[in-house]
This record gives structure tokens, C-alpha cells and sequence, in this order.
């Protein structure tokens, strides 16, 4: 078995590697039957990478444990799922996920724009190569093919990722960071043929799109995992590997805001190409930092010799794709220019540059202890004050232009006209911010401000629909007829759920400590928790402990948490197991931490009651329904795109 | 105006570190000392017996350096809320300020890293 694995790999090695030579030399040379040959090469290659993938994952349903990938990451009492989730588990089978998932979005692409052949001749080699190094890793340096005398038992899985949410977290954060492979390799395509227009921009406009809600939804599962899973009451806690997929993200939002700029004024082309490029090495620098250890971080996965490579393969793509877009320069320069300082594309120019300041000062943050390590020998490290500083500095603005943008005209936007548009949510912020004032919200600035700019917004998004709507007869008329505005609304609706909700749960939250004997109780924010009993039970992996909680609001009994511990004898390690009621009338949750139960029978417990926090989660169902919209097939637009197109020779 | 705009988010940053400093140094016990009296990271591995109790008194325990065979221990004093995987053998990171030889450490402050045991088994410490 595991000398099929390793042959299926090495032949895909063979044909990224032919995609990349062949590719170029038929690229380079124009000749189209070697260039159809290396794209074919490409789509060869998902099929024998899918075979090595089906191979681990037989091993590690079979629980096969001469495999030492399966050894070392399960055991013969873990649940199927879970064993089948260790497949992203380790180092080995991560890489094997990113070169699986490359290679089957090449595919893909290569497929859909075969018709345009002087863009994709280009794009082949650039994936080919991107490829190449994966494979590379795969065949020599880390292999999940490894093989040794059978142990008796795997080491098994760490607790806290024997959750469901490390089903789906994993794939889609690879989804993500890889899908933003497809744009960087058709914008590298595109520049090495020398075809600058905004081609590029549409072939590659919903990969880019797609990938961007796969690496949202990710975090946004990754962040409600470790809110329910790791037990310390919060979902973001600026670690480096969060910050990791947090900054492509923020990369590629700003590039799908500027690549409307190209597309309707044929301005900002040196910067998109730059900001995908960025990207794209954001997320190939978000796979080092969490394969490397290279920077202290609580998810701290092993040192490996893999680090090095990556900081080679950065270096070479860096170089690279900046040494392209200058020896490209003359050819990027716009036709138009900013006409005023007060038009939508104004606005879109701040926003870009708030998100990239935004992304590079996190980027800032996650390098500095490496920074001051190698200047002056003492690692240095900044933290949450650090983030939330610039959270604050530059989130807050963004949040606020999300609401202004929309309502300035393009080009040249009159003061008047404008004070007319911005009267009504001006209004709705400023009576909002009064009244929050006045219910003693003042306690914290940001906090405030977050709300009082979501008014603004939300009352922007609103009238935005409410126009439209009058202009179109129905809301559904209007939302089919402009998919990606109105689905861009919706999404920007899902991002201000999502402000409002990590004002109200960080902000607003209390917290309270206290040592119960059984009968006790405590206060907090106006619920009251009192410890009554305590019992155990036996799951299949673990013996769990847990407590029974009454919590009352007034006189009325609201729910009954059990937060507990469980005890997992194979991996030899504890897990918090948090007991969460969600309060339907505040959108808050009463969320409960057994810090530790005595013999004797007492209970630390802990309680962080967080307004507004399940805003958070009800964002992510909407920033994926507005992205769906926006990217769901547009046949007006399409037929645009083709009489646009049709005049051009291809 | 990019330019003005650029600018504009250095000016920030620039505050920003000259306001609040350049960070918290992280390191371990054989070089602590040099920093008595200032706010750290102490990173390390815990060695011998924990004693006390981390909600009442506090709980002490020693580290030593993660990597190097460096003998200089630390004596720490911690209390608040203990992470699952602590342990004798596990490494850690705990903030605080080191005061007449004891490291008294942040309430909450203590983080775990991922067990060694999932790391190759040769690198047992």
C-alpha cells in the first residue's frame, strides 16, 4: 500500500514538474500541441495525487499502524471520523492536503479557460512550479508514506482536535489559502504574456471570490472551535497561526475591492498585481509559520526541517513575482487617473490601503520576535495591547467606510449631493450614539464607536436597498439583475453583524471567579449560578466529570449547564469541557469553565457572560449567503463579458 | 495622496512604539536575571515537583531552559487558571516579573505548547 502512495506521488512530481518545463518551453516557443500536453500533464497530476490521497486515508480508516503517519496520529480507540480528520492532522498529511487541493483547482481552471489560450499558456508553468515544490516535499523531505514495524498502539489524537470542527476547519482554511494560488498564477500568466488588460481579473474573479469565503468560513469555524472546544472563553487570541490566515484574508479583500477599479476605470493595475502577489505569499508564509515553529505560538505544531524550505520557496516566489511586475512596469501604467479626492474610487483606494496597513502591521507583530532575535540576540514579542491598538486604529475607519463608500458617486462626487445622502444614517449614528451613551455604554470608546459606526453602516446598506428596490419594482428584480453589489451588500451586512458582535463580547463582557461548595452560588451580570452536583460518565476515548449548574435570571430558572473535565487515558491528557447557554434575548451567552474540581467536591468555576457574541456566529451564515450571490452566474454579464471580448483576438 | 496616506499609517505605528514600548522580551531562565523588575515572558520547560495550589496561595514550580544545557532554574509563583496540559516535562510561557529570585507571574498569564510527544519521541526532555 504504501508503495503505491509513494509511486502515485513521485508520478505526480513527474507531470507537475513536465507541466512546468513543458509548459514554459511551449509558452515560450508558441507551440500549441506541447502546450495542450503540459496543461493535460496538470489535470494527470490531481488524478495520481488523488490515488496517493486515497491510500493514506484507507490507512488511516484501517488504522494501519506501520504507516508511522498513522502512528503517530491516531490510535486504535479513536473514532473513525477523527481518524479520518488526522489526515490534516500531521505535517506530512497537510502537505499532501495542499498539493491534492492545487492540483485539483489547476485542474479545474485549466479546464474552464482553455479558450483563451495566450492567458493560460503562461498561467500552466506558474502552477506547475508552485506545484513542483510541493511534490518536491512530498516525495523527499516529508513523506506520510514513511513506513515501520507496526507499534502496538498510535500515540493518538490531541483532545481538543477531537471535535467535529476539525472536520471541516482544516480543509476549508486549505481551500482557502490555496484557492488564492489560481489568481496569483493567472495574474503571473497574464504578465508574462504580456497581456496587462483585465482579463486576468474576470477569468479568475470567482476563484478569487471562492477562496476568500473558504478562508473566511475557516477562521470563523476555527474561532467558534476554540470558543466551545479550548475553554478559555474567548474565540481570537492574536496567536500567530490565527494572524496567519488572517492576513491573506485581509490581502485578498482589499484586492477584491481594487480589482473593481480596474475593471470599471482601468486604473489601479500595478497595485492589484501586487496585492495578489501579496496574497498569495501571505498564504504560502501562513503554511510556514504553522509548519515551521518557528515563532512561539500555543498551537506550536512540531519543529521540522520543513522550515527552511519554505523560507526558500517564499524567497524565490517574492522575488520573483516582483521582479515581473517591474520588468512589466511600463506596460501597468494607468490610462486614467484619481480625478477627485471625494469619489467611490477615493474611498476604495482608503479602504485598500486600511486593510493592507492592517495586514502588514499584524505581519509586523508575528515577525518581531524573530526580528529582535536577529538584531540584537533577545526575542522580543508583542501581543494583544499590540493587535488591538491597531485593530482599533484601523478596523474602526474600515468599518466606517464600509457605510460611506457605497453612497459616493464614481469620479467626482459633489459635497452637496453628498450631504444630502449622508443625512439620514449621520442621523441614525449620532441619535444612536446619544442614546448608547446614555445607557452607560461610555465604558469603553472602542466599544461605542463600533456600535455607533455599525448604525451608520446598517443604515447605509438599507437605504442602499430600499433605492434600488424603488428603481427596480422588487427586491429579488434587483438583487438578480446586479448579483455581485448587492451580494457585496450582503456580505458587508455579515461583516457588520460580526463588528457589533466582537464590540459587544470583548467590550461589554464580565467575568467572575469563585470556589463553590455544592449548594453555592454566584452572581454574574445579572445571573445567578448555583453549583448543585456532580457526576461522571463513560465515553468511548474518555472518562468526562462534570457538574451540574443551575442558572437563574430573576426569580426564573433559565438553564442548566454541565461544564466539566474529561480525562483521555490513551493520549494521557485532560480537556475543559465548557458549558455554554446561549440567551436568546440578549444574543449573549452565559458561558461556564470547570477550572478545576477538587476531590473533596468543590468546583472552581468560572463565568464570562458575553453580550451579543452569537452575532458572530450568525454573521458567518450571512457573509457566506452574500458571497453565493455574488458569485452565482450572471448571464447578462456573461454576454457582456463575451461582446466586450469578442473584438479582441485571442 | 498614496504617498500622504502611507505616511499617515507610519505616523500611527510610529506613536504607537514610541508610546508603548517595543514589546515584551521573551526569554527563558538561564538569562531571567538580567531583567529583575521588568515585565516578561518567561518561556520554559517545567522540571521537578509542583507544589501549592494555583486558587488559594498560589502554585510554585521550577523551569528550566527549553533548549541548552544551561543548570540556571527559576522558582515560579503562579496562580489562576491552569491549562490541561501542565505539567512536569511540558513547556511553557508565563508572564510576569521577576522579584527577589521568585518570578511572580500574572494571574491567567500561564499557556502550555503542544506536548512533546507529538513531536518525534527522541526529543523527550
Amino acid at each position: 500500500m504504501a508503495q503505491l502512495g509513494r509511486a502515485a506521488l513521485l508520478l505526480s512530481f513527474a507531470l507537475v514538474a513536465y507541466a512546468l518545463l513543458g509548459g514554459s518551453l511551449a509558452a515560450w516557443k508558441r507551440r500549441r500541441r506541447l502546450a495542450l500536453s503540459a496543461q493535460n500533464a496538470l489535470v494527470a497530476s490531481f488524478g495520481t495525487t488523488l490515488v496517493a490521497a486515497i491510500v493514506l486515508w484507507v490507512a488511516l480508516a484501517r488504522r494501519d499502524l506501520s504507516f508511522v503517519y498513522v502512528a503517530q496520529h491516531t490510535s486504535r480507540s479513536l473514532p473513525l471520523g477523527y481518524a479520518l480528520s488526522a489526515f490534516w492532522g500531521g505535517q506530512e498529511g497537510s502537505l499532501l492536503l495542499w498539493l491534492l487541493v492545487l492540483t485539483g483547482y489547476a485542474s479545474l481552471a485549466v479546464l474552464l479557460n482553455r479558450r483563451t489560450r495566450e492567458l493560460i499558456a503562461w498561467t500552466v508553468p506558474v502552477l506547475g512550479g508552485i506545484a513542483v515544490f510541493f511534490a518536491l516535499m512530498l516525495c523527499f523531505v516529508s513523506s506520510p508514506f514513511a513506513t515501520s514495524a507496526a507499534p502496538a498502539d498510535g500515540a493518538g489524537m490531541v483532545p481538543s482536535l477531537q471535535n467535529p470542527y476539525m472536520l471541516a476547519h482544516p480543509p476549508l482554511l486549505y481551500l482557502g489559502y490555496v484557492g488564492l494560488t489560481i489568481p496569483f498564477a493567472f495574474a503571473m500568466g497574464a504578465l508574462l504574456a504580456r497581456r496587462t488588460d483585465e482579463r486576468w481579473i474576470v477569468a479568475t474573479r470567482r476563484w478569487t471570490l471562492a477562496a476568500w469565503t473558504f478562508l473566511g468560513v475557516g477562521q470563523l469555524l476555527g474561532a467558534h472551535w476554540a470558543y466551545v472546544e479550548i475553554g478559555w472563553g474567548g474565540y481570537y487570541a492574536w496567536d500567530p497561526v490565527e494572524n496567519a490566515a488572517l492576513m491573506p484574508w485581509l490581502a485578498a479583500t482589499a484586492f477584491l475591492h481594487s480589482v473593481m477599479i480596474q475593471e470599471k476605470r482601468g486604473m489601479l493595475k500595478i497595485w492589484n498585481v501586487t496585492l495578489v502577489a501579496l496574497a498569495f505569499c501571505l498564504s504560502i508564509f501562513g503554511t510556514f509559520l504553522t509548519r515551521s515553529g518557528v515563532v512561539n505560538s500555543i498551537h506550536s505544531f512540531s519543529q521540522s526541517p520543513l522550515g527552511g524550505w519554505f523560507l526558500g520557496f517564499i524567497s524565490i516566489v517574492t522575488v520573483f513575482s516582483v521582479g515581473l511586475i517591474y520588468i512589466r512596469l511600463p506596460l501597468l501604467r494607468a490610462k486614467t487617473k484619481l480625478e477627485s479626492l471625494v469619489s467611490r474610487e477615493a474611498t476604495f483606494l482608503y479602504n485598500n490601503l486600511l486593510l493592507v496597513a492592517l495586514a502588514l502591521t499584524i505581519l509586523w507583530g508575528v515577525v518581531y520576535p524573530l526580528l529582535t532575535q536577529a538584531v540584537n540576540g533577545e526575542t522580543r514579542s508583542v501581543s494583544k495591547p499590540y493587535y488591538d491598538f491597531f485593530l482599533h486604529s484601523f478596523g474602526l475607519p474600515l468599518l466606517l467606510l464600509m457605510g460611506i463608500g457605497p453612497l459616493v458617486a464614481w469620479r467626482r462626487a459633489s459635497l452637496r449631493a453628498l450631504g444630502k445622502t449622508f443625512a439620514v444614517p449621520a442621523g441614525v449614528s449620532v441619535v444612536t450614539g446619544v442614546v448608547l451613551l446614555a445607557l452607560g455604554f461610555g465604558s469603553s470608546t472602542p466599544g461605542l464607536l463600533a456600535y455607533t459606526f455599525s448604525a451608520f453602516v446598517a443604515a447605509s446598506i438599507v437605504l442602499e436597498f430600499v433605492r434600488g428596490r424603488r428603481a427596480a419594482g422588487s427586491l429579488t428584480r434587483l438583487v438578480a439583475r446586479n448579483r455581485r453589489r448587492y451580494g457585496g451588500y450582503i456580505v458587508h451586512a455579515a461583516i457588520l453583524l460580526l463588528a457589533i458582535g466582537v464590540a459587544g463580547s470583548s467590550a461589554y463582557q464580565t467575568i467572575r471567579e469563585r470556589t463553590l461548595q455544592p449548594g453555592q452560588s454566584m452572581q454574574a451580570a445579572g445571573y445567578t449560578l448555583t453549583y448543585v452536583s456532580l457526576g461522571t460518565r463513560q465515553l468511548q476515548n474518555a472518562q468526562q466529570t462534570s457538574a451540574v449548574v443551575d442558572v437563574s435570571r430573576g426569580n426564573s430558572h433559565v438553564a442548566t449547564l454541565h461544564p466539566g473535565k474529561s480525562w483521555f487515558p490513551v493520549e494521557q491528557s485532560a480537556s475543559n469541557d465548557v458549558s455554554i447557554y446561549h440567551d436568546p434575548r440578549s444574543l449573549g451567552d452565559v458561558y461556564t469553565i470547570a477550572d478545576r474540581i477538587s476531590k473533596s467536591g468543590a468546583l472552581d468555576l468560572k463565568v464570562l457572560v458575553k453580550p451579543l457574541v452569537n452575532l458572530v456566529w450568525a454573521a458567518g451564515f450571512i457573509f457566506v449567503f452574500g458571497s453565493l450571490v455574488a458569485m452565482w452566474p450572471d448571464a447578462v454579464e456573461q454576454r457582456k463579458l463575451a461582446d466586450r471580448y469578442a473584438a479582441v483576438p485571442v | 495622496m498614496i504617498a500622504l496616506s502611507v505616511a499617515a499609517v507610519l505616523a500611527i505605528f510610529i506613536l504607537y512604539t514610541s508610546i508603548a514600548g517595543a514589546g515584551t522580551p521573551e526569554i527563558g531562565p538561564s538569562t531571567v536575571g538580567r531583567h529583575a523588575g521588568e515585565d516578561v515572558l518567561l518561556v520554559g520547560t517545567v522540571v521537578g515537583h509542583v507544589a501549592g495550589d494555583a486558587h488559594a496561595g498560589g502554585m510554585r514550580f521550577l523551569l528550566k531552559d527549553d533548549h541548552g544545557t544551561s543548570p540556571e532554574r527559576t522558582s515560579v509563583l503562579y496562580s489562576g487558571s491552569v491549562p490541561d496540559l501542565f505539567r512536569t516535562g511540558r513547556q511553557i510561557v508565563v508572564e510576569g516579573t521577576l522579584r527577589d529570585g521568585t518570578f511572580v507571574a500574572k494571574p491567567g498569564s500561564l499557556v502550555t505548547k503542544c506536548p512533546s510527544k507529538y513531536t518525534p519521541a527522541k526529543s523527550s526532555t
